[in-house]
């Protein structure tokens, strides 16, 4: 059986579980190309007006691969772990797909609620696996090698290297850089080139070396967001906080750059917290948002990112 | 005489400035774009010369503003910067304890901070181009008044009508409601200076310390009502540099003559440039699925640079005249 996955959203944090757990299971996985042009049209195009940009993309995702395979895999992730839920849209995400009026292959969309405890989650797994074998044993054993490959796939990240190349394996050497930058923001929109203009791409062309929230251990991040003052609803944006937290703290990076994606419900309330942290910093680190949106203008983006790295250079040589 | 030479091509205007050996400005010339980046390059370059001394050298050139990469590849620039550090280091040249510059453009604006002579933020306006100079150019056209007189009607008013500056749309239909009212076309224009300050405020200089001295440029510091606008609310002066509306091009020649201390040749082409037809062409590049819209500079079959590409495969070798980042 081919199983679709489309190469967005939440393909950025799981995909080494779920490529494995399929595989595993004897599925053949295919992945949706990465984000282009035509992508891009096709979800804009097809999604509701009023969801944010990466959700559009999936939309497209979804559409190019629809008729290449047997069944698409859009698993609704409510929560990964206690107290926290993801963002309202992944949580519809399965229904936002039917309800497109277009003929889609049998969508597998298991949920994912660890809020409800570790039993109903175990309950999840088994259910999905369950499309595939019966044999309780394969399921578990997948899972677990599914778990490995996640953990590795984490690991190389917290070595430094950048989710990209975690992902496919193709590690290349960190530049040593004379400038450090911590880009900040949901990995779909940081690390697809497509719809960032080549953000990360264009930092390390100018030499400069790329932090991200990946690279920061759980546990720091942990802790920075247990101090807040008020518990985060969702998991995904306490990487964000934690991440710009951190390096406000340790000023162990030179400039951030928080990369937001126009019409993001959480985004909008994570940059005011950000904001007032920074200000409470004095703006010892300065940090640059960037929203981007459906727009593909690149003088903008291009004209901000020399401005920022020009800022953040001759302030480190004392000229203006 | 030697001479540096800055070029600043924006979305509307057009500014070439000559400054001497001790950075005074020598001549400069202001004009429209008009939408057609090379022609007024040239069309400048021709009319700058007319104005300059006749035995001046020029040893150094700089670019900066939306079409910087253009203008660099025509004029042969040294350095290309882009519009913030241009304006920065402009303000700070003529105001050097400058805290806070305002710049409203064309279609854009920035804010930018300084401390103690150096950048620490900034910040451009967004997706969208209400409170910039676009806006009021549009509003002036629409109730009939040249936007050069704008100012001077807006001084004039007693009680400002208020007109919403949250987007160009909605104050327009304020606009037309309160000149259905009966409003003095005097406070409609200044209530529409006040509305862009705010919008300006609010947006671009949301959660900044905007602290004086504060030296406002681009073209629209010509217009003494958003002057007043902006003094009321800040409750403290603003300071308009002489050449307000070329400070974008003054930055870039301080920088070209700051570039030419570390090169030995500039790569200034002579006003003879403006002579030479460029030929400009795009095309969809059918490599891959992204089909980006590659725009090409020829000068006699010669391809003197492209740019639009996602990938790398169209730049030409040239260093510095591409945009890399």
């Amino acid at each position: 059986m081919k199983v679709g996955v489309p190469r967005a959203l939440l393909y950025y944090k799981y995909f080494p579980l779920w490529d494995t757990f399929l595989s595993e299971l004897g599925a053949e996985v295919v992945l949706s190309p990465r984000t282009n042009k035509r992508i891009l049209n096709l979800g804009t195009g097809a999604a509701e007006n009023e969801v944010c940009l990466p959700v559009k993309v999936f939309y497209g995702h979804v559409l190019s691969l629809k008729d290449k395979v047997d069944a698409l895999f859009i698993p609704r992730v409510v929560s990964v772990e206690g107290g926290a839920y993801t963002c309202p849209k992944f949580l519809g995400l399965p229904d936002m797909i039917r309800a497109l009026d277009v003929d889609l292959p049998h969508i597998i969309s298991p949920t994912f609620n660890l809020k409800l405890g570790l039993r109903e989650f175990c309950c999840s797994i088994f259910e999905l696996g369950g499309y595939f074998t019966k044999n309780f044993y394969k399921i578990i054993s997948a899972f677990y090698k599914g778990l490995n490959k996640l953990r590795n796939f984490e690991g190389l990240m917290q070595d430094g290297y950048l989710l990209n190349e975690a992902l496919t394996g193709r590690l290349s050497p960190t530049p040593k850089g004379s400038l450090h930058i911590g880009v900040v923001g949901h990995p779909y929109n940081i690390f697809d080139s497509y719809v960032n203009m080549n953000l990360i791409e264009r930092l390390k062309r100018r030499d400069i070396k790329v932090l991200t929230a990946e690279m920061i251990a759980p546990e720091i991040i942990d802790e920075i967001v247990s101090n807040l003052q008020k518990k985060l609803f969702w998991t995904y944006e306490k990487d964000v906080v934690g991440a710009v937290f951190h390096w406000l703290d340790t000023k162990s990076v030179d400039g951030i750059i928080y990369v937001l994606s126009f019409a993001c419900g959480p985004d909008s309330l994570i940059q005011i917290l950000i904001e007032h942290e920074a200000r409470k910093q004095g703006f010892s680190v300065p940090i640059m948002p960037i929203v981007i949106d459906e727009h593909s203008g690149e003088a903008g983006l291009v004209t901000r990112l020399e401005a920022f790295t020009d800022m953040i250079t001759r302030n480190k040589v004392g000229r203006l | 005489m030697i001479g540096y030479l800055g070029v600043d091509v924006g979305s509307v205007s057009t500014n070439l400035v000559v400054i001497d050996e001790k950075t005074n400005v020598v001549s400069y010339i202001y004009r429209r774009t008009m939408g057609e980046p090379i022609r007024a390059v040239q069309e400048g370059l021709r009319e700058l010369k007319e104005l300059l001394p006749s035995k001046i050298d020029i040893e150094g050139a700089g670019t900066t503003g939306s079409a910087r990469y253009l203008s660099g590849v025509i004029v042969g620039a040294d350095v290309i910067k882009n519009e913030i550090t241009a304006h920065a280091v402009a303000a700070s040249h003529f105001v050097p304890d400058v805290q806070t510059v305002l710049e409203i453009g064309g279609q854009d604006s920035k804010i930018i901070i300084l401390r103690e002579g150096v950048v620490v933020d900034f910040a451009m306006n967004t997706v969208c181009a209400a409170g910039t100079g676009s806006f009021l150019d549009h509003q002036a056209a629409r109730i009939g008044i040249p936007i050069e007189e704008f100012g001077a009607y807006a001084l004039r008013s007693e009680a400002p009508a208020q007109i919403a500056g949250r987007c160009t749309v909605f104050a327009e239909s304020d606009m037309i409601h309160k000149q259905q009212m009966g409003y003095h076309t005097e406070d409609i224009i200044y209530g529409l200076c006040q509305s862009l300050v705010r919008n300006y405020l609010n947006n671009i200089a949301k959660g900044k310390e905007l602290l004086s001295p504060i030296v406002f440029q681009g073209g629209v510091a010509a217009n003494l009502g958003i002057k007043k606008a902006f003094e009321e609310v800040l409750e403290t002066e603003t300071i308009i540099p002489k050449h307000y509306s070329v400070m974008g091009a003054i930055g870039a020649s301080l920088l070209a003559k700051e570039k030419m201390r570390e090169k030995a040749k500039s790569s200034f082409k002579g006003f003879s440039t403006s002579d030479i037809e460029f030929k400009t062409s795009s095309f969809y590049c059918k490599g891959c699925s992204n089909n980006c819209e590659i725009v090409k500079i020829e000068v006699e079959e010669e391809v003197l640079a492209c740019w639009g590409g996602r990938c790398g495969k169209w730049e030409v070798e040239q260093t510095g005249t591409t945009p890399v980042s």
